[in-house]
Protein backbone atom coordinates (compact mmCIF):
# COMPACT_ATOMS: atom_id res chain seq x y z
CA UNK A 1 0.00 0.00 0.00
CA UNK A 2 1.47 3.27 -1.01
CA UNK A 3 0.71 6.02 1.47
CA UNK A 4 1.33 9.41 -0.01
CA UNK A 5 2.33 12.18 2.34
CA UNK A 6 1.66 15.18 0.17
CA UNK A 7 -1.95 15.99 -0.59
CA UNK A 8 -1.17 17.68 -3.87
CA UNK A 9 0.81 14.73 -5.07
CA UNK A 10 -2.02 12.42 -4.15
CA UNK A 11 -4.51 14.50 -6.13
CA UNK A 12 -2.30 14.76 -9.17
CA UNK A 13 -1.46 11.10 -9.28
CA UNK A 14 -5.06 10.07 -8.73
CA UNK A 15 -6.22 12.23 -11.60
CA UNK A 16 -3.53 10.75 -13.83
CA UNK A 17 -4.53 7.25 -12.85
CA UNK A 18 -8.13 7.99 -13.64
CA UNK A 19 -7.42 9.57 -16.99
CA UNK A 20 -5.25 6.64 -17.98
CA UNK A 21 -7.93 4.06 -17.23
CA UNK A 22 -11.32 5.53 -16.35
CA UNK A 23 -13.14 2.24 -16.47
CA UNK A 24 -11.21 0.44 -13.80
CA UNK A 25 -10.19 3.28 -11.51
CA UNK A 26 -12.14 3.67 -8.30
CA UNK A 27 -11.97 6.01 -5.35
CA UNK A 28 -12.63 4.67 -1.87
CA UNK A 29 -13.07 6.63 1.32
CA UNK A 30 -13.02 5.11 4.79
CA UNK A 31 -14.03 7.07 7.83
CA UNK A 32 -13.84 5.98 11.46
CA UNK A 33 -15.44 8.40 13.84
CA UNK A 34 -14.33 6.54 16.96
CA UNK A 35 -10.67 6.78 15.91
CA UNK A 36 -11.03 10.11 14.20
CA UNK A 37 -9.33 8.84 11.05
CA UNK A 38 -9.97 9.27 7.37
CA UNK A 39 -8.29 7.17 4.68
CA UNK A 40 -8.61 7.73 0.95
CA UNK A 41 -7.62 5.20 -1.68
CA UNK A 42 -7.48 5.46 -5.46
CA UNK A 43 -6.70 2.34 -7.42
CA UNK A 44 -6.97 0.95 -10.90
CA UNK A 45 -6.30 -2.56 -9.65
CA UNK A 46 -2.72 -2.34 -10.86
CA UNK A 47 -1.50 0.57 -8.84
CA UNK A 48 -2.80 1.86 -5.53
CA UNK A 49 -2.49 5.28 -3.95
CA UNK A 50 -3.55 5.99 -0.40
CA UNK A 51 -3.76 8.99 1.83
CA UNK A 52 -4.56 8.97 5.52
CA UNK A 53 -5.26 11.79 7.86
CA UNK A 54 -6.78 12.85 11.12
CA UNK A 55 -6.95 16.56 10.30
CA UNK A 56 -10.16 18.45 9.77
CA UNK A 57 -8.59 20.65 7.13
CA UNK A 58 -7.92 17.57 4.99
CA UNK A 59 -11.63 16.82 5.03
CA UNK A 60 -12.18 20.12 3.25
CA UNK A 61 -9.53 19.27 0.69
CA UNK A 62 -11.14 15.89 0.24
CA UNK A 63 -14.43 17.56 -0.62
CA UNK A 64 -12.75 19.35 -3.49
CA UNK A 65 -11.29 16.05 -4.62
CA UNK A 66 -14.75 14.52 -4.43
CA UNK A 67 -16.01 17.22 -6.76
CA UNK A 68 -13.24 16.51 -9.20
CA UNK A 69 -14.01 12.80 -9.23
CA UNK A 70 -17.75 13.25 -9.51
CA UNK A 71 -17.27 15.48 -12.51
CA UNK A 72 -14.75 13.19 -14.16
CA UNK A 73 -16.87 10.14 -13.62
CA UNK A 74 -20.25 11.35 -14.68
CA UNK A 75 -18.90 12.73 -17.87
CA UNK A 76 -17.59 10.55 -20.62
CA UNK A 77 -13.99 9.42 -21.01
CA UNK A 78 -11.57 12.27 -21.71
CA UNK A 79 -13.79 14.52 -19.68
CA UNK A 80 -16.00 15.39 -22.59
CA UNK A 81 -19.36 16.79 -21.69
CA UNK A 82 -22.22 14.65 -22.78
CA UNK A 83 -25.64 15.72 -21.76
CA UNK A 84 -24.77 18.92 -20.02
CA UNK A 85 -27.15 21.59 -21.22
CA UNK A 86 -25.38 24.61 -22.52
CA UNK A 87 -26.86 27.96 -21.69
CA UNK A 88 -28.60 28.86 -24.90
CA UNK A 89 -26.43 30.84 -27.16
CA UNK A 90 -28.33 29.86 -30.20
CA UNK A 91 -29.88 32.46 -32.40
CA UNK A 92 -28.94 35.83 -31.03
CA UNK A 93 -25.34 36.39 -30.25
CA UNK A 94 -24.80 39.62 -28.43
CA UNK A 95 -27.41 41.70 -26.79
CA UNK A 96 -28.17 44.76 -28.72
CA UNK B 1 -26.82 -4.77 -2.20
CA UNK B 2 -29.53 -2.20 -2.27
CA UNK B 3 -29.71 0.13 -5.26
CA UNK B 4 -31.48 3.34 -4.37
CA UNK B 5 -32.34 6.66 -5.93
CA UNK B 6 -29.89 9.44 -5.05
CA UNK B 7 -32.09 11.08 -2.41
CA UNK B 8 -32.96 7.99 -0.36
CA UNK B 9 -29.32 7.00 -0.68
CA UNK B 10 -28.29 10.27 0.95
CA UNK B 11 -30.75 9.69 3.77
CA UNK B 12 -29.47 6.19 4.38
CA UNK B 13 -25.89 7.43 4.26
CA UNK B 14 -26.68 10.01 6.91
CA UNK B 15 -28.14 7.41 9.21
CA UNK B 16 -25.10 5.18 8.63
CA UNK B 17 -22.81 7.95 9.77
CA UNK B 18 -24.99 8.59 12.78
CA UNK B 19 -25.02 4.96 13.80
CA UNK B 20 -21.30 4.48 13.55
CA UNK B 21 -20.14 7.31 15.76
CA UNK B 22 -19.25 5.20 18.78
CA UNK B 23 -17.90 2.23 16.95
CA UNK B 24 -17.59 1.24 13.34
CA UNK B 25 -16.52 2.52 9.97
CA UNK B 26 -18.19 4.01 6.96
CA UNK B 27 -16.76 3.20 3.52
CA UNK B 28 -17.80 5.14 0.44
CA UNK B 29 -16.67 4.09 -3.03
CA UNK B 30 -16.95 6.06 -6.23
CA UNK B 31 -16.53 4.51 -9.62
CA UNK B 32 -17.46 5.34 -13.14
CA UNK B 33 -19.72 2.89 -14.84
CA UNK B 34 -22.07 2.89 -17.74
CA UNK B 35 -24.17 0.24 -16.04
CA UNK B 36 -24.37 -1.86 -19.16
CA UNK B 37 -22.82 -5.20 -19.84
CA UNK B 38 -19.88 -5.47 -22.16
CA UNK B 39 -22.01 -6.98 -24.91
CA UNK B 40 -24.44 -4.11 -24.83
CA UNK B 41 -21.61 -1.62 -24.81
CA UNK B 42 -20.03 -3.16 -27.88
CA UNK B 43 -23.35 -3.08 -29.66
CA UNK B 44 -23.87 0.53 -28.80
CA UNK B 45 -20.40 1.47 -29.93
CA UNK B 46 -20.93 -0.34 -33.19
CA UNK B 47 -24.25 1.39 -33.75
CA UNK B 48 -22.60 4.75 -33.16
CA UNK B 49 -24.73 5.63 -30.15
CA UNK B 50 -22.98 7.71 -27.52
CA UNK B 51 -22.50 5.81 -24.29
CA UNK B 52 -23.96 7.40 -21.25
CA UNK B 53 -21.67 7.24 -18.26
CA UNK B 54 -22.84 7.36 -14.73
CA UNK B 55 -21.08 7.59 -11.44
CA UNK B 56 -21.70 4.60 -9.20
CA UNK B 57 -21.56 5.35 -5.52
CA UNK B 58 -21.53 2.63 -2.90
CA UNK B 59 -21.58 2.98 0.87
CA UNK B 60 -21.27 0.39 3.57
CA UNK B 61 -20.88 0.18 7.30
CA UNK B 62 -19.52 -3.34 7.14
CA UNK B 63 -22.93 -4.89 7.55
CA UNK B 64 -25.23 -3.14 5.17
CA UNK B 65 -24.40 -1.88 1.70
CA UNK B 66 -26.32 0.72 -0.23
CA UNK B 67 -25.64 2.14 -3.62
CA UNK B 68 -26.83 4.65 -6.13
CA UNK B 69 -26.00 5.80 -9.59
CA UNK B 70 -25.67 9.46 -10.49
CA UNK B 71 -25.73 10.86 -13.99
CA UNK B 72 -24.22 14.09 -15.29
CA UNK B 73 -27.46 16.01 -14.83
CA UNK B 74 -27.95 15.24 -11.15
CA UNK B 75 -24.32 15.02 -10.18
CA UNK B 76 -23.95 18.62 -9.12
CA UNK B 77 -26.93 18.52 -6.82
CA UNK B 78 -25.86 15.18 -5.39
CA UNK B 79 -22.33 16.40 -4.90
CA UNK B 80 -23.51 19.41 -2.91
CA UNK B 81 -25.70 17.29 -0.62
CA UNK B 82 -22.98 14.70 -0.22
CA UNK B 83 -20.45 17.37 0.75
CA UNK B 84 -22.86 18.73 3.34
CA UNK B 85 -23.34 15.30 4.89
CA UNK B 86 -19.62 14.69 5.10
CA UNK B 87 -18.94 18.07 6.62
CA UNK B 88 -21.64 17.54 9.19
CA UNK B 89 -20.35 14.16 10.28
CA UNK B 90 -16.60 14.31 10.13
CA UNK B 91 -16.39 16.07 13.41
CA UNK B 92 -13.90 13.84 15.16
CA UNK B 93 -10.97 14.95 13.02
CA UNK B 94 -8.49 17.19 14.74
CA UNK B 95 -8.52 20.87 14.14
CA UNK B 96 -5.19 22.50 13.52
CA UNK B 97 -4.01 24.72 16.32
CA UNK B 98 -1.40 26.94 14.80
CA UNK B 99 -1.78 29.75 17.25
CA UNK B 100 -1.17 27.47 20.17
CA UNK B 101 1.68 28.61 22.30
CA UNK B 102 2.16 25.23 23.87
CA UNK B 103 5.51 23.74 23.30
CA UNK B 104 5.24 21.24 20.54
CA UNK B 105 7.14 18.09 21.41
CA UNK B 106 9.43 16.97 18.66
CA UNK B 107 7.56 13.71 18.34
CA UNK B 108 4.63 15.43 16.62
CA UNK B 109 4.25 14.75 12.93
CA UNK B 110 5.14 17.59 10.65
CA UNK B 111 2.04 19.46 9.63
CA UNK B 112 3.52 20.34 6.29
CA UNK B 113 2.69 24.01 6.63
CA UNK B 114 5.07 26.63 5.49
CA UNK B 115 4.42 29.12 8.22
CA UNK B 116 7.35 30.25 10.30
CA UNK B 117 7.33 28.95 13.85
CA UNK B 118 6.74 31.55 16.50
CA UNK B 119 9.57 32.19 18.87
CA UNK B 120 8.86 32.51 22.55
Amino acid sequence: MVYITSWDEFVERSAQLFRADPDSTRYVMKYRHCDGKLVLKVTDDKECLKFKTDQAQDAKKMEKLNNIFFTLMSRGPDGKEQTEAQSGKKGRGRKQ
Amino acid sequence: MVLLQPDPFLNELTSMFEHSTEKGTVWVTLKRSSLKSKVQRNKMAAAGEPLEYRCLIRATNGKKTISTSVGPKDHQRFQASYATILKAHMTSLKKRERKDKKKVAGADKKEGGSKKPKRA
